[in-house]
């Protein structure tokens, strides 16, 4: 008898509390709606159990992070004077509207990219973020958004609540800039194949790394090697990439240490290529064919001139290359260097 | 339940928290926001950022517009009448409270050094953010001096309490033939604002405010580029360059080496002959200015849109001064005519993410004139004489005759496209890049 109305009391009142809660978050998420979006991402990010809440309030906080929303203030101040009428007015914010994304620096296209990155990857939930840094991205977002905390801390019941603003908290006065970059570096070293393509992607489609007005900052379209006929074995790859233990391995497994590739050049030509003195040493001392000709008749030495390694050439000189061997053209390795080298021409 | 509790403790912390913060900005949410799906939020954030893009002050301003390409109906040439000077507006426009206007005189070493250093630490870089314009300040000079400048075009913003200068723009005058009519302009120029002062959107107003000072001069039309598409492009021209220190371009990421490409064959391909090839390939002196503007008048006078040039002019942006601009002609060994002439400007970039150099050379290629000697040959010359002089890099677009030495001389594409825009000036049709004779700096 005692146990039931014990039970009845405790169902009574864990579901006044759930309902209460369930209010609350209704009107949480209205609230954001209204008002103040930004925090909602972060939340999301941290309070994974609030999945229903996630889409809507993901999609918000990404509205909300359009450049520039919340910069009208200024450009009013800019434009009130310059205009009488409303009319002129609501033209010139239209105007301004113009500039949204071309005028955010690069760190804040970067560090949005990041953020919008993040907020997907955690609520995804096999996720591999830890709590810890899970909370050290909330402190470092919130200053890059708000800047220092100066809300009033939690009660100590409200664990995760307490635990955020600590986190904010503790960032103290941080400038924006610096969180932002730090946000960017935590997440690049988390997800290190993140950065590049996602984050180029971004600031290419918004242009915000280009000014609206001036010149072009161009440099070469990256085109694959049409060469696509030439085959390389293990060890000129190795040797290419200035992958010791590989190489090491390949020739302790029998692969000969003179394999050509199909354009008849050996590891000790793509090592000299590449310039990883450490490898050229390895496959001399495993008997590496120092005056091995490609298929132009050029010689390690002859790469070496050619690729401005001078103490390459002058570690194969040392090891007895053939300083007066000609490639298909009549030229030595001395032809093909613009300065001159000493080790070269003493031995002429 | 804990795990219940914890995460409603939450959301009602978080509701709080935005309640107790009555800073908080807070902007007009689009009503889309309220209702939409995910996918649809998902969506008008796509194409908030992806081109083309709306351009409400564009549209506003007198340049071609998008839906205009292509209407023969519509009449070439300014798009507005030129107003009153009395109708010009005297004042400067108003900037936000914390910053003021400055003139920047930049024959004053100490304006000079200030505009220098926000430009070198603030102007374009490349999408990855690896290099950033680094213009000298000599060049600046040359840029910004022209026959005929406005010293109250070269405009600055300053922080009113500590005069740190954070935003620049400049106009220089110019004479551009467009068609058949020759059109006193503005080239507009180096507007850069600080980084941190992005947001505050000092550019329209600068803008704004550059036109403003050019309307005063009683000059109605601008010529200008830039990296985005706005309404509307002349013409879009692509960078082609040329490497002439390889090594170096690899090394700091300007050009890549592909797996299968050795190190020796990419210098073996890029190298240059150490003497130039044409008889009467020399510096050009003050004494070949007349020969050298009758040459390039003539030259230029078969592109849609040139610059019209005079003696001086010629003086001015042609005739060689060290680390600037660089010009070779051709005097005929036999005739003493010239015959042709070549000449590039000089503008280094600052490389940002690389420990072995800091530094980027790079040679522009700026007008080129050929008449007895193949263009190829005379461009191979420079080519030469840019890698005797250590620049890393010899950059060139694809407009007037270029095209047809580029591929052969084994310049590569860039990823650099620069659209050119006039102000108040209306072309029914966009150019080919073959018909555009105007290089800005």
């Amino acid at each position: 008898m005692v146990g039931n109305w014990q039970e009845l009391i405790q169902t009574v009142v864990i579901g006044l509390i759930f309902s209460y809660l369930v209010a609350k978050l209704i009107s949480t998420v209205v609230n954001f709606r209204e008002e103040n979006l930004k925090v909602v991402r972060e939340d999301d990010v941290l309070a994974e159990e609030e999945s229903s809440s996630a889409p809507s309030a993901d999609a918000d906080s990404l509205k909300i992070e359009t450049p520039g929303v919340s910069e009208g203030k200024i450009l009013e101040d800019v434009s009130e004077d310059d205009y009488e009428d409303r009319g002129k007015k609501e033209e010139e914010e239209d105007e301004e509207d113009d500039w949204e994304g071309v005028e955010s620096t690069e760190l804040d296209e970067v560090f949005s990219a990041a953020s919008v990155f993040i907020a997907a990857t955690v609520s995804d939930r096999s996720n591999k973020v830890s709590n810890d840094v899970q909370l050290q991205l909330y402190g470092l977002y919130k200053i890059a958004t708000e800047g220092p905390c100066t809300v009033p801390q939690p009660s100590a019941f409200k664990m995760t609540a307490r635990a955020k603003w600590n986190a904010w908290h503790g960032m103290g006065a941080m400038p924006t800039e610096e969180a932002m970059e730090k946000y960017v570096e935590i997440v690049i070293r988390l997800y290190p194949d993140w950065g590049s393509p996602s984050a180029s992607k971004t600031s290419e489609s918004g242009n915000a790394s280009k000014t609206p007005m001036g010149p072009v900052f161009s440099s070469f379209v990256h085109e694959e090697a049409s060469d696509d006929e030439l085959k390389l074995d293990v060890v000129h790859v190795s040797a290419r990439e200035g992958k010791a233990e590989d190489l090491i391995k390949h020739l302790e497994n029998g692969v000969s240490v003179n394999l050509r590739d199909s354009d008849e050049r050996t590891a000790l030509h793509w090592a000299v290529d590449r310039g990883h003195l450490h490898l050229v040493d390895i496959l001399i001392s495993n008997g590496a064919d120092i005056n091995a000709k490609d298929n132009e008749g050029q010689t390690p030495l002859h790469y070496a001139a050619l690729c401005e390694r001078e103490a390459v050439a002058e570690f194969l000189v040392e090891h007895r290359a053939d300083v007066n061997m000609k490639d298909n053209d009549g030229s030595t390795p001395a032809d093909l260097i613009a300065s001159s080298w000493n080790f070269m021409t003493c031995v002429h | 339940m804990a795990n219940g509790s914890n995460g409603d403790g939450d959301s009602i912390d978080s509701s709080n928290l935005s309640n107790l913060n009555p800073n908080q900005p807070s902007p007009d949410i689009p009503s889309a926001s309220s209702s939409a799906s995910i996918e649809e939020i998902a969506r008008q954030f796509q194409e908030s950022i992806s081109l083309p893009k709306k351009h409400p002050f564009w549209e506003t301003q007198p340049v071609g517009q998008f839906n205009e390409i292509g209407d023969s109906t519509l009449p070439e040439g300014p798009i507005e009448a030129p107003k009153p000077l009395s109708e010009v507006r005297p004042e400067s426009y108003n900037l936000p409270g914390a910053y003021e206007w400055t003139t920047c005189d930049i024959d004053d070493d100490a304006a000079a050094a200030e505009v220098y250093n926000l430009l070198s630490n603030n102007y374009v870089e490349d999408d990855e953010n690896m290099f950033r314009f680094n213009y000298s300040k000599e060049f600046l000079r040359w840029a910004l001096r022209p026959p005929g400048y406005f010293k109250q075009w070269h405009i600055g913003v300053r922080v009113k309490g500590s005069k740190k200068l954070v935003a620049f723009i400049t106009a220089v005058p110019a004479k551009i033939k467009v068609r058949k009519e020759i059109v006193l302009m503005a080239e507009v120029n180096f507007l850069c604002v600080h980084k941190k002062l992005r947001s505050k959107r000092l550019a329209p107003v600068m803008i704004k405010e550059v036109t403003r000072r050019v309307h005063l001069e009683n000059i109605w039309q601008a010529s200008y580029t830039a990296g985005v598409v706005l309404p509307t492009p002349i013409s879009t021209c692509q960078y082609w360059h040329r490497s002439l220190n390889p090594k170096k371009l690899i090394d700091v990421g300007f050009s890549r080496l592909g797996a299968r490409m050795t190190m020796s064959r990419t210098m073996k391909l890029y190298k240059l002959s150490e003497k130039t090839i044409t008889p009467g390939f020399r510096k050009m002196e003050l004494r070949d200015v007349p020969e050298v503007t009758r040459l390039v008048c003539k030259y230029l006078a078969q592109f849609e849109v040139a610059p019209n040039f005079d003696e001086y002019d010629v003086e001015h942006w042609i005739l060689p001064k060290a680390d600037v601009v660089d010009s070779y002609v051709v005097e005929s060994p036999v005739t003493h005519v010239v015959t042709d002439f070549c000449s590039f400007y000089t503008l280094p970039s600052s490389i940002l993410m690389n420990s072995n150099y800091s530094i980027l050379k790079a040679a522009y290629s700026f007008y080129n004139v050929a008449t007895k000697t193949p263009l190829i040959q005379l461009m191979n010359d420079a080519l030469i004489i840019a890698k005797k002089n250590d620049y890393d890099v010899f950059n060139a677009l694809d407009l007037m005759y270029n095209e047809s030495f580029l591929k052969e001389l084994k310049f590569g594409p860039g990823d650099g496209h620069l659209h050119y825009y006039l102000y108040n000036y209306r072309l029914c049709q966009p150019l080919k890049p073959s018909e555009l004779g105007l290089v800005l700096l």
